[in-house]
């Protein structure tokens, strides 16, 4: 009896041991371990909206295993987990399966558990978020754009009245004095067109011909560029103004040899440095006019003293201390070519095509804002241009003038002959290589045997007389050094 | 007498801010596209359109449209690649 007591006891200790173990595996971290395993699914789905892991708090009655789990701040998940499916004084006690721990409730004790784990707020990322706000650089930018159109749309409109405006005063003494005002050059017969050529949305352009000693005239209004906002800014920190350029062209019988420029001292030299005719002839620094009753602002640059002298006659003098403050520069000239062209000097075999031309920049006054009314002002310039197409007509150089003129002109061209010698040499060369290949080609492609031969005899006998040729002129040579 | 020229003779003398701007504009807007940065296709707009403001009459209408049209396009990719908006360099 006595040992069956025993071994009873001996069988009931490990038993106990076992209880033991089931609590503590169930209140020790194996079974958070377990529990999270399981519904790690459930964690995976719900990450965006909770930033907090759920804490579940698994609370076991001893006898009853009865799992209830307490979730908290997942809304989301009650809707998803049935409603206590519980198990009621299940005795499966071994194994853990998913079934006990299907059925959860949230328990009141949630709000207990909520002062413990703070909520965090989620950021939601900018661009689901319905408001306009965030996107503040992006109206900044389209508010930008429409700033631009807006200024492209008032600068074009401004540039339009004034070139019209311009137009309308000046009307009158083209017509009078131009027999064609206004050519686009579309048509095939010059008609006077009587209106301005937009080329740009700051330029307008203009010719009139017909006139007695000049072959025409073209007028060019360069306004400031009001359509670009960024020009418009750039102007806010220099000012500048609009320009009415205008180019006559003559006719070779009616200007007599010269180069002559007046203006301002900073326009002429950097006319000097830019004009082609202007830096080769006019050699020294813009002198001032002071000498000639011209106000201090203008300078002149001339190619000879005498040429000053008659042009500086009194209604030109008259003119020029009037509207000094309006002209940028006057610039008469029977070697113009425009700027110097920035070429190689490998490039130049011929000199550039020179026109005798007579230019006039004028600013118009107001540095900018202008209004149209400004542009009447500029009518006794125009007056002052068809005076000095006449005059240059008129105006005729002395014998010595003449000959300064002359030797000036044969000394550039020697100048450009000598820089350009070696390339015109490489040239002479290249070209009559060409036209031995082109001979030898011909000679090649006659099917005729005949012909073939008769042509190769013509070039041998050509060749030979080049040979004698040449055997001559070294004779003479050497005949003429003896 | 004659009929005018009234032409450009001198390509050298002219502006040559549309080309450039033009060329900037596709440059632009292709980075934009490829890099996906969208600052980069907002100047390219800027470009095109400052290029429109400054071109002659003669010029190409074709080619103004097309670049303003890449740059439209380098905007609208990046939004819909990327819906979130630009965040200031600052």
């Amino acid at each position: 009896m006595k040992n069956f007591y025993i071994l009873i006891a001996v069988l009931f200790i490990p038993w106990s041991f076992s209880l033991a173990k089931y609590d503590e595996f169930e209140d020790g971290d194996d079974i958070m371990e377990y529990d999270d395993n399981d519904f790690a699914e459930f964690e995976d789905v719900n990450e965006d909206a909770v930033t907090e892991s759920p804490q579940r708090v698994i609370t076991t009655e001893d006898d009853e295993e009865e799992a209830t789990v307490e979730l908290e701040g997942q809304d989301e998940n009650q809707e998803d987990f049935d409603d206590a499916d519980a198990q009621e004084g299940d005795t499966e006690s071994e194994p853990y399966d998913d079934e006990e721990f299907e059925g959860y409730e949230e328990k009141p004790d949630a709000s207990h558990s909520k002062n413990k784990d703070p909520i965090t707020i989620v950021n939601v990322p900018a661009h689901l978020q319905n408001s306009w706000e965030s996107y503040y650089m992006e109206i900044l930018m389209v508010t930008g754009l429409l700033a631009y159109i807006m200024n492209y749309i008032i600068g074009k409109n401004k540039n339009n009245r004034l070139a019209h405006a311009w137009f309308n005063t000046h009307r009158e003494l083209l017509e009078s004095n131009f027999a064609l005002v206004g050519d686009d050059g579309t048509n095939k017969e010059a008609t006077s067109t009587g209106k301005l050529n937009q080329e740009n949305e700051h330029i307008y352009n203009l010719w009139c011909s017909g006139r007695v000693c000049c072959e025409g005239m073209l007028i060019q209004l360069k306004f400031l560029k009001r359509q670009d906002l960024l020009n418009v800014l750039a102007r806010m920190m220099r000012p500048a103004s609009d320009q009415v350029q205008i180019k006559v062209t003559m006719n070779d019988e009616d200007m007599d040899t010269y180069v002559f420029a007046v203006g301002t001292r900073k326009a002429l030299v950097r006319l000097q440095k830019e004009m082609q005719d202007l830096s080769e002839f006019c050699s020294d620094k813009p002198k001032s006019g002071a000498k000639y009753g011209l106000p201090d602002s203008l300078a002149i640059l001339s190619e000879m003293g005498e040429v000053t002298e008659g042009m500086m006659d009194a209604k030109m003098i008259h003119f020029l201390t009037h509207y000094a403050d309006k002209i940028e520069s006057v610039q008469f000239s029977d070697q113009f070519s425009g700027p110097k062209l920035m070429q190689e000097e490998g490039q130049l075999t011929k000199l550039p095509e020179t026109k005798k031309t007579l230019l006039f920049t004028f600013n118009v006054p107001g540095s900018g804002n202008t209004s149209p009314k400004d542009m009447e002002s500029l009518l006794p310039l125009m007056s002052m241009v068809i005076y000095s197409i006449d005059k240059a007509k008129k105006f005729r150089l002395n014998r010595e003038g003449k000959q300064k003129a002359d030797k000036n002109r044969a000394r550039v061209e020697e100048n450009f002959l000598k820089l350009t010698h070696v390339q015109r040499q490489e040239a002479a060369q290249s070209r009559r290589e060409e036209k031995k290949r082109a001979e030898k080609e011909r000679i090649m492609n006659e099917e005729d045997p005949e012909k073939q031969r008769r042509l190769e005899e013509a070039a041998l006998r050509r060749e030979q007389k080049k040979l004698e040729k040449k055997q001559m002129k070294m004779k003479q040579i050497k005949v003429k050094a003896m | 007498r004659y009929k005018p020229p009234a032409t450009e003779t001198n390509p050298a003398l002219e502006d040559p801010t549309p080309d450039y701007m033009n060329l900037l504009g596709m440059v632009f807007s292709m980075c934009g596209l490829m890099l996906k940065l969208k600052w980069c296709a907002w100047i390219a707009v800027y470009c095109s359109f400052i290029s429109f403001a400054n071109s002659r009459s003669s010029e190409d209408t074709k080619q103004m449209m097309s670049s303003f049209m890449l740059s439209i396009s380098a905007v609208v990719m990046s939004y819909l690649q990327n819906p979130q908006p630009m965040s200031p360099p600052w």
